[in-house]
C-alpha cells in the first residue's frame, strides 16, 4: 500500500508501549494518554475502526503500591499486572468517556493462535465490537500467561491482533522515531529508513542492539511484528508516540516513521 | 483467638443487580464494606463475581438473547471493564485495594497456568489486595455462564487452596459457609452472625489436619448442617 492510500483505510490497530504511556520515572503521563484518547476518538469519528493494544498494567500496578523500581520476579509482576490492568482500564474509560467513545477490555493469551475455538471467539467478539463502534483495548492476560512477561512482548501481540481483525494498518508507537541506517544516538550521520519492503538480514542487523529501558520491547520485537503483518498482507508503521496527533498525519499519508510495506494481498 | 482463613467469596449476579438489570450500587457498596471489614479482621479473601454481561448490556442499551453468544461476549468485554471500575470505586471508600483476574475454565488442566495463577493469588493476598475474579468470556470456549459462577468459584478455591467458599445469596441476605473437605455447609441468615460463624468454622477446620480440599461440584450438592449454632 502507498502512504497515500492510508487516507482510505477502514481498520487500524494502534499499539502503545509503556514508554509512550509513562514518564521515565515510571508514572503515567496523563497528558499524553488524554491526547491518545482524543486522537483515537477523532479517528473513530472519521468512520475508521480502531483497536488499541496497550501495555502499562505492571507500571500502573507498581505506582499504585508505591514501588519505585519495576519488580523482577514473575509472580510479583503478575500480581501487579492484575492490580494495574483494572486501574489502567478505569483511566482509559474515563479519558474515552470524555469524547463519548465506548471502550471494551479484551485480555488475550497465545491461545488465540493455537486453539481454533478461541481464535474464532476472539475474532467474532472483536468484529462485533468494531461493528458497534466500540474501541477494544487489548492487553495480554498476564496473570495466567508468563510468556509475555518472560519472553514475549505486546509488539508481537499487536501483530497477531492486526492479523486476527484483518486490519489495513498496524501502527506501533514507542519512543523510537523510526528505523535508522545506524544507531542515531551513537552515529550522527544515521538516517531514517522511510520504507522497507522485505525484512532482510541487514534490516534485522540494524534493529539489533536498540531498545528502551522501560518497556520489554526494542526495535527487534517491532521488526518481528512487522514480519508477521507483512506476511498477512498488512502494512506497518513504526514511529514515535510522544505526540499522539502523529496518528492524524500518518492517516493523511504524510511520510512519518518507517513504513513496512507488505507485497502480499490480504487474504 | 481469632481464626485466620482463606475464603473464596462467590457473588450471585442477583446479589448486585435489580430485577430490571440495573446495578444496585447500594448493594455493591454494602458488599464492599462487609468484605473490607472481613479482610481487615485478618481473613484472606478472593472474590468471584459475575455481572459483566449484565452491566455491558445495560451500558450498550441492548437486551441480548441468551443464545446470541457473540453479542454476549461483546457485552462481557464492555461490561467487565465497567464492573471492575465500580468495584474499585466501592472498595476505594474502605481503603481496600482490588485487582482483576480473568480466568478460563482450562485453568486446572494446564499445570503451568495453575501454578502461575496460584502464585498470582498468593502474591496479591500477601500484598493485602483482594483479587476480583471472573470468567474471561471473550475467549472462553465453554458456554457463557449467565448466572452460575459456582464452577469458577470451585476452581478458584482449588487453585488458591481455600478453606471456605462463602456464597452470598440474594435471598434475605443469606450467606452459605461451605468449608473444604466435605464438611457440611452452614447457612447464616444475618450479617451479625457471619463473623462469629466463620470464626467457629475456621477453628473447626484448624483442628482438622486433613490437607485435602474438596468442595461439592455444584451448589445443588451442598448439604447444610442441621444445627447452625
Amino acid at each position: 500500500m502507498k502512504r497515500d492510500a492510508f487516507k482510505d483505510i477502514k481498520r487500524v490497530v494502534v499499539k502503545v508501549g509503556t514508554s509512550t504511556l509513562s514518564y521515565s520515572n515510571g508514572r503515567l503521563n496523563f497528558q499524553r494518554m488524554e491526547k491518545l484518547a482524543y486522537a483515537l476518538s477523532a479517528i473513530r469519528s472519521r468512520g475508521i475502526q480502531v483497536v488499541l493494544v496497550s501495555s502499562g498494567a505492571i507500571g500502573v500496578g507498581s505506582g499504585r503500591i508505591g514501588l519505585v523500581q519495576r519488580p523482577k520476579d514473575t509472580s510479583t509482576k503478575q500480581a501487579l499486572a492484575a492490580l494495574g490492568q483494572a486501574q489502567l482500564m478505569k483511566i482509559y474509560q474515563k479519558l474515552f468517556d470524555g469524547y463519548n467513545q465506548k471502550v471494551a477490555q479484551v485480555l488475550l493469551t497465545k491461545d488465540i493462535v493455537t486453539i481454533p475455538q478461541r481464535h474464532k471467539n476472539a475474532q467474532n467478539t472483536l468484529f462485533k465490537l468494531l461493528a458497534l463502534g466500540i474501541v477494544p483495548i487489548i492487553n495480554e492476560n498476564d496473570t495466567i500467561a508468563t510468556d509475555e512477561i518472560e519472553f514475549g512482548d505486546n509488539d508481537t501481540l499487536s501483530a497477531m491482533v492486526a492479523t486476527l481483525v484483518e486490519a489495513d494498518l498496524l501502527i506501533l508507537l514507542s519512543d523510537i522515531d523510526a528505523l535508522y541506517t545506524a544507531d542515531p544516538k551513537a552515529d550522527s550521520s544515521a538516517k531514517i529508513i522511510p520504507s522497507v519492503t522485505s525484512i532482510t538480514p541487514e534490516i534485522e542487523q540494524l534493529a539489533a542492539g536498540t531498545g528502551n529501558s522501560f518497556g520489554t520491547g526494542g526495535m527487534i520485537t517491532k521488526i518481528t511484528a512487522a514480519k508477521i503483518t507483512m506476511e498477512a498482507g498488512i502494512d506497518t508503521i513504526i514511529t514515535n508516540g510522544d505526540e499522539p496527533s502523529v496518528l492524524f498525519d500518518i492517516l493523511d499519508g504524510k511520510e512519518i516513521g518507517t513504513h513496512f510495506i507488505s507485497g502480499v494481498e490480504k487474504s | 483467638m481469632k481464626q485466620k482463613g482463606r475464603i473464596v467469596v462467590r457473588i450471585e449476579i442477583s446479589t448486585l443487580f435489580d430485577a430490571n438489570g440495573k446495578l444496585n450500587h447500594q448493594k455493591m457498596d454494602r458488599l464492599a464494606m462487609v468484605l473490607s471489614n472481613m479482610h481487615n479482621s485478618g481473613q484472606e479473601l478472593l472474590l468471584v463475581t459475575s455481572g459483566a454481561i449484565a452491566l455491558g448490556s445495560d451500558r450498550l442499551g441492548l437486551s441480548i438473547k441468551a443464545e446470541d453468544y457473540s453479542m454476549l461476549m461483546v457485552a462481557a468485554a464492555v461490561g467487565q471493564a465497567e464492573l471492575i471500575r465500580q468495584y474499585q470505586d466501592c472498595f476505594d471508600q474502605y481503603n481496600q485495594m482490588v485487582a482483576q483476574v480473568l480466568l478460563t475454565s482450562d485453568i486446572l488442566y494446564d499445570e503451568k497456568r495453575t501454578l502461575n495463577t496460584q502464585n498470582t493469588f498468593n502474591t496479591l493476598l500477601s500484598m493485602s489486595i483482594i483479587p476480583i475474579i471472573n470468567e474471561n468470556d471473550v475467549v472462553s470456549t465453554s458456554d457463557i455462564e449467565l448466572d452460575d459462577n459456582y464452577p469458577l468459584a470451585l476452581n478458584v478455591a482449588t487453585v488458591a487452596k481455600a478453606d471456605i467458599i462463602l456464597i452470598k445469596s440474594d435471598i434475605n441476605s443469606n450467606y452459605i459457609i461451605q468449608p473444604r473437605n466435605g464438611f457440611k455447609a452452614t447457612l447464616v441468615t444475618n450479617e451479625q452472625d457471619l463473623f462469629s460463624t466463620l470464626d467457629r468454622v475456621l477453628y473447626h477446620l484448624s483442628e482438622e489436619k486433613d490437607e485435602k480440599y474438596v468442595f461439592p461440584d455444584s451448589i445443588n450438592e451442598i448439604v447444610f448442617e442441621k444445627d447452625v449454632k
